[in-house]
Formats: C-alpha cells, structure tokens, sequence
C-alpha cells in the first residue's frame, strides 16, 4: 500500500511537472517589481554602454553647434 | 541601400539556398534561444539518466562512492568552468549521481524497507507542488528572498564541511546527524531549505526562457534543477532514517 501510493505519487508528480512545467508562469508572477534579477552585471553593463552612447552623442551634437557658429 | 551596387542593381541572391536563408534568420534566432519546452525536456533526459545510474547503482552498491566523487567533480566543473559546456557534462553529473544514490538508497532500504520509494515520491511531490505554487504566483521569489536562501544554503554547506573535517579526527556536531528532537528539526530545516532552492531554479529557467538566452542555458538550468533535486532527496532521505530510528 505504501509502495503504491508513493510510486501513484511519483507519477502524478511528473506528470504535472512535464505538463505544467512547459506553461509561461503567471501574470501575477512575472509582472513584478520587485522581480530576481538574474543577469544584474549585464544589465549593469548595458546601462554603462548606455549612458556612454548617450554622451557621445551630446558631444558629437555640442561640436556640431560650434562649427555652425 | 546597400554600399555594394550589385546588389542594388540586381537584388539579393537568387540561389533558393541563401534566399531561404536570409527569410529564416527569424526562426534560426528562435533556434538558438532557450525555451521552457528545451529546458522541461533537458530536464526529463537528466532525471531518465539519473534513474538509469540509479539502476546500476541500486545492483552495484559498491560503485556509490566513485559516482559521488565523480558527480561531485562535475558539477563544480560545470558551476565554475564551463557552463556553456553543461550540454556535454551535466548528462554525466546526471548519470554518476543516478549510481551515487542508487548505491545509498540501497543501504537505507537495508536498514529501514520502503524508505526509497517514499523518499523519492516525497521529493517529486515537492517539486511539482512548488512548481505550482511558483507558476500561479503563491510564491514570489525576490531579492532578499534569494538572499535568506543563499546564506542559509552557505551556511548549512558551512556546517558539513566542518563536520566533515572533523570527522577525520574522530570527532563531529553531533546533533546534524542524530535523532532527537534537534537532530530532526534540523534536517526538517535542510529539506525546507532545499526544497526553496527549487524555487530559484524555476526563476532562473522562466527569466531566461523570457529573456532568450542561448540555447545552452537550457542544459545549464536543468542541470542546476537536478543538483536541487539530488540534495533535496539525500535530506529527505536522511529525515525519514532519523523518524524511522526513533
């Protein structure tokens, strides 16, 4: 008996672990703030490379204004 | 326009080859990214292995200690050497920890019949409830919630390295391995501890899945999945010897 109900439970488990696991998680989970963040020294890096882009651009733009003038 | 005036003049190739090519680098992309049905299905392929090693194991008890040592080796080289090699070593981390805890769970079925089976329904019982609990949002995972599982996890990691330096001089804490009251309610501690690892695993694959990461993140996901899933049946396994000692 105890055999059968763990092996049922094995079973079952997998199964939903197979079924349930393949489904985008919820709504309620994923649209969060306060979410993981799992790749933090990338998004780190790329906010980095961000700021450096932008600079870039506002000096190429201050140049340009002073050729004109 | 493109810079090359062949190109301009005549279009893109004409060769069907390069043609389907240049239409399908959507799908090539898609290919090439991690999905929660690669990561789902890597994991499947790792737990067959694990019950395949288990399988031998289970009829070469002997062989436990060697499949631990080599299984404990691989997953440090694929933690800290070459995850994006987890395709080619995590079936074999799988594999070796499958004969490891064939070989243990034979030694606990010695001493206590039915443990095995109830441990391991016990350990995907866990899983599958937290998965639930993880996809319908019950269990938000969060920062400091990773933070509390990450020191506890160091700590107890902690704790069995120097009860296990100790051991070599006849020594030991002893209270982690008896069965009082203490002894008990520790291991239930380790298994709770265990089992929210599982939680960060499922973040992990789900935030990848989501932010298309390469495709051998997959294998790297279902491989931390196992590791959670081995250390979560070892505690169970250690829990219920203790209840059933008493």
């Amino acid at each position: 008996m105890n055999t059968i109900f763990f092996s049922l439970l094995t079973i079952f488990s997998l199964f939903v672990f197979m079924n349930l696991g393949k489904i985008k998680a919820s709504k309620r989970q994923m649209n969060r703030d306060d979410r993981i963040n799992w790749s933090g020294r990338q998004n780190r890096n790329q906010n980095h490379n961000k700021n450096n882009g932008e600079i870039i651009e506002g000096k190429a733009e201050e140049v340009d204004d002073q050729s004109k003038k | 326009m493109s810079k090359h005036s062949a190109l301009n003049t005549f279009g893109r190739s004409g060769n069907p080859a390069f043609t389907r090519n240049f239409d399908d680098t959507n799908s090539v992309t898609q290919v090439g990214r991690m999905t929660l049905d690669g990561a789902v299905n890597k994991t499947a392929i790792l737990l067959g292995l694990c019950f395949g090693g288990a399988f031998v194991g289970w009829n070469i008890p002997v062989l436990a200690i060697p499949g631990l040592i080599i299984g404990t080796i691989l997953a440090f080289v694929t933690i800290f050497r070459s995850p994006e090699k987890a395709g080619s070593t995590a079936p074999f981390y799988a594999a070796f920890e499958g004969v490891a805890l064939g070989g243990i769970t034979v030694f606990a079925e010695m001493q206590y019949p039915g443990i095995g089976i109830q441990a391991i329904g016990l350990t995907f019982g866990i899983l599958a409830s937290l998965l639930f609990c993880y996809k319908s949002g019950i269990i938000k995972p969060t920062e400091n919630f990773r933070l509390m599982l990450f020191s506890a996890t160091m700590g107890i990691a902690l704790l069995y390295l120097v009860s296990f330096i100790m051991s070599f001089f006849g020594s030991g804490i002893g209270f982690i391995h008896s069965n009082g009251l203490f002894g008990i309610g520790f291991s239930f501690f380790v298994v709770g501890i265990a089992a929210l690892n599982l939680v960060l695993d499922f973040d992990f694959i789900e935030e990848g899945a989501e932010r298309g990461l390469p495709k051998y993140m997959e294998w790297y996901g279902a491989f931390s999945l196992m590791v959670t899933l081995v250390w979560l049946y070892i505690e169970i396994l250690r829990l219920l010897m203790k209840l059933r000692s008493r």
